[in-house]
């Protein structure tokens, strides 16, 4: 190698080290680290302040000045509120419900969106359209006279009046349709031509092929059903038939001024989503980019 | 039929066979009963309640014909509760769209760290609404919650959150954007991953500062992201409920009765369904509004 070439931008380097600085700064972005760790510190105070009210004990609840950490700390909240809100049983019906709808929802959705993404038929577009229109209802119109019905079939306060009327989703059927554009055509004849019915297409090549939005529709409709309140509010009378949320909010309503206790109920409702979350976060935020932008 | 014209430049296929023709048969009639049972059947069950004094458990229901509409819109307080749902839904997408795009820009060029971030923002969206609900209404407890505390710890007045008509809307909409900006500042990232670097690069070059960039790169590139944002925020925000129905009830005064609190109140509370059947169909003429509002903009040609 030649002296020249390598002291060349040896040169450089010096002269423009001196008024860099600013310019190596603002590539370092600490301003942004500075602004987005004040707005995460907002976001996390909330559910920092909720943790450690849930061990104090409700005398030190209301002492003022307010103690970030508990001087007593106690699970006698916890153990109240487990028990008050018959928690176990709680958890157990919201997973029910929730992973029951799931499934189905998702796998009738993938199927009737391959359907109208893979075949050819008379009224077909006509059909999807109907169906996709049927998503803008909101649910506060047709909640009464679903109501009406669930009762006149004699479902009210069942859980199948919570299943029945989520079997499918126009949203997801018209997500699974958009996918299954995506596969080519050639495969499916591929199979046909070997012979293979249309259920063991479906079932051994165009499900595994869709592993990506059944993973990231999964994760967000258990979200949803898990979360639900309005509908189980309305249909779910019982107390031990209640879901999650909505057995919090009659606890909140009942002893709301008992605030390691309420607390202890959020934190109850709260921390198991949070892990589930973290261990599936993955497809949610990749699921939030396909959904917000197609 | 519009779909059979096209049949034959789509096929891939010339001709149906029988086991297709069962596989399709069979998917379709349950899906087609089940969008018609529970959706279209409810829909117009709904009008034809709206159109009666229906009351629950009744066997002769009374036609009254337009009356429920015309009760509704003459009543002061459906009045308020519709302004209430439009203060919720308007401020609470404007503000929820103006910090989500700040973050999404302050953490677009970050690299070490932005998944933590992006966890620790998207944290709420995960949580149910009942238990941020009831988080919130011990923060913002008048004597002893943590806001009135740090607000008299640096010598300034408590405010009365939940407990003024003035202040109970503005804390629930303040909520619900901490609840909902890690979700829109997702949307926003992914959208600001198409803009080309490139932009920037000469716009660098040209001796733009950052504030320019965003001011002539960023948010006319970003501007249909923008639009799909707000009005579905918008939509949202017309359905709220949880937090209303959790935190004040609609109080105090009905400063915070915001429209499905209200419907469901009359729904199945005083159980006036043809009522609530008529409030729901201007809810839903809201809502139709809104798509079309959208429809509108996702055609219009977005020029870079």
């Amino acid at each position: 190698m030649d002296a020249d070439i390598t002291q060349a931008p040896q040169q450089t380097i010096t002269v423009s080290t001196g008024n860099n600085i600013w310019k190596r700064l603002r590539r370092s972005n600490l301003s942004n680290y500075l602004l987005l760790i004040a707005g995460a510190l907002v976001m996390v105070i909330p559910f920092i302040w909720m943790l450690s009210t849930s061990f104090k004990p409700q005398a030190e609840t209301i002492s003022f000045p307010p103690r970030l950490l508990p001087m007593h700390p106690t699970l006698d909240n916890y153990f109240e509120t487990f028990q008050r809100l018959n928690m176990g049983r709680l958890y157990l019906n919201t997973a029910f419900i929730a992973v029951v709808k799931t499934i189905i929802n998702v796998y009738t959705s993938s199927l009737i969106g391959y359907i109208f993404g893979k075949f050819v038929f008379r009224g077909r577009d006509l059909l999807f359209y109907i169906i996709l229109a049927t998503w803008i209802i909101p649910f506060e119109v047709y909640m009464i006279p679903l109501y009406v019905m669930m009762v006149n079939f004699g479902l009210g306060d069942t859980y199948w009046a919570l299943i029945l009327p989520e079997i499918s989703s126009a949203y997801a059927v018209f997500l699974f349709r958009q996918f299954m554009f995506t596969i080519p055509n050639d495969l499916l004849d591929a199979g046909r031509i070997d012979g293979a019915s249309e259920w063991y297409i479906f079932h051994r090549l165009i499900l595994p092929l869709s592993r990506p939005v059944i993973a990231t529709l999964v994760a967000f409709y258990f979200m949803w059903n898990w979360n639900d309140f309005l509908w189980p509010l309305i249909v779910i009378s019982s107390t031990n038939k209640y879901v999650l949320p909505v057995g919090l909010a009659v606890f909140v309503a009942e002893h709301g001024t008992q605030y390691g206790l309420t607390m202890a109920g959020a934190s109850l409702a709260i921390v198991p989503v949070v892990i589930l979350f973290l261990l599936t976060q993955r497809h949610i935020v990749q699921g939030i980019t396909l959904t917000g932008m197609k | 039929m519009a779909a059979s014209k096209v049949m034959p430049r789509k096929a891939h296929r010339s001709s149906v066979r029988g086991g297709e023709f069962r596989f399709i048969a069979t998917v379709l009639v349950p899906t087609t009963i089940f969008y018609v049972l529970f959706r279209l059947y409810p829909l117009a069950y709904a009008f034809y309640m709206s159109l009666h004094d229906w009351k629950l458990l009744r066997v002769q229901q009374t036609f009254v014909g337009l009356k429920n509409y015309q009760t509704i819109l003459n009543d002061p307080l459906f009045i308020k509760v519709v302004g209430n749902t439009f203060y919720f839904a308007i401020a609470a997408t404007v503000l929820g769209t103006i910090v989500a795009l700040y973050l999404a820009i302050l953490i677009n060029p970050i690299e070490r760290g932005s998944t933590v971030l992006r966890l620790l923002y998207f944290l709420p969206v995960m949580t149910s609404t009942i238990a941020i609900a009831t988080v919130w209404l011990w923060l913002y407890q008048t004597r002893f919650g943590l806001f009135n505390a740090l607000l008299t710890m640096i010598g300034l007045p408590r405010i009365p959150w939940l407990q003024s008509p003035d202040w109970a809307m503005p804390s629930i909409i303040l909520m619900s954007v901490w609840a909902g900006v890690g979700f829109t500042m997702i949307i926003f990232l992914a959208g600001l991953r198409g803009i080309p670097r490139s932009f920037y690069e000469a716009a660098e070059i040209d001796g733009a500062t950052t504030l320019q960039q965003v001011r002539y790169i960023t948010i006319p590139l970003l501007a249909p992201v923008t639009a799909f944002v707000v009005v579905t925020g918008l939509i949202g925000g017309f359905n709220v409920f949880q937090q209303v129905f959790l935190m004040t009830r609609g109080g105090p005064l009905d400063s915070t009765r915001t429209l499905a609190l209200h419907i469901y109140d009359y729904a199945f509370l005083r159980l006036f369904m043809g009522t609530a059947a008529s409030m729901a169909f201007v809810m839903f003429a809201l809502v139709i509004a809104m798509t079309f509002v959208q429809l509108r903009i996702q055609r219009t040609e977005w020029e870079f």
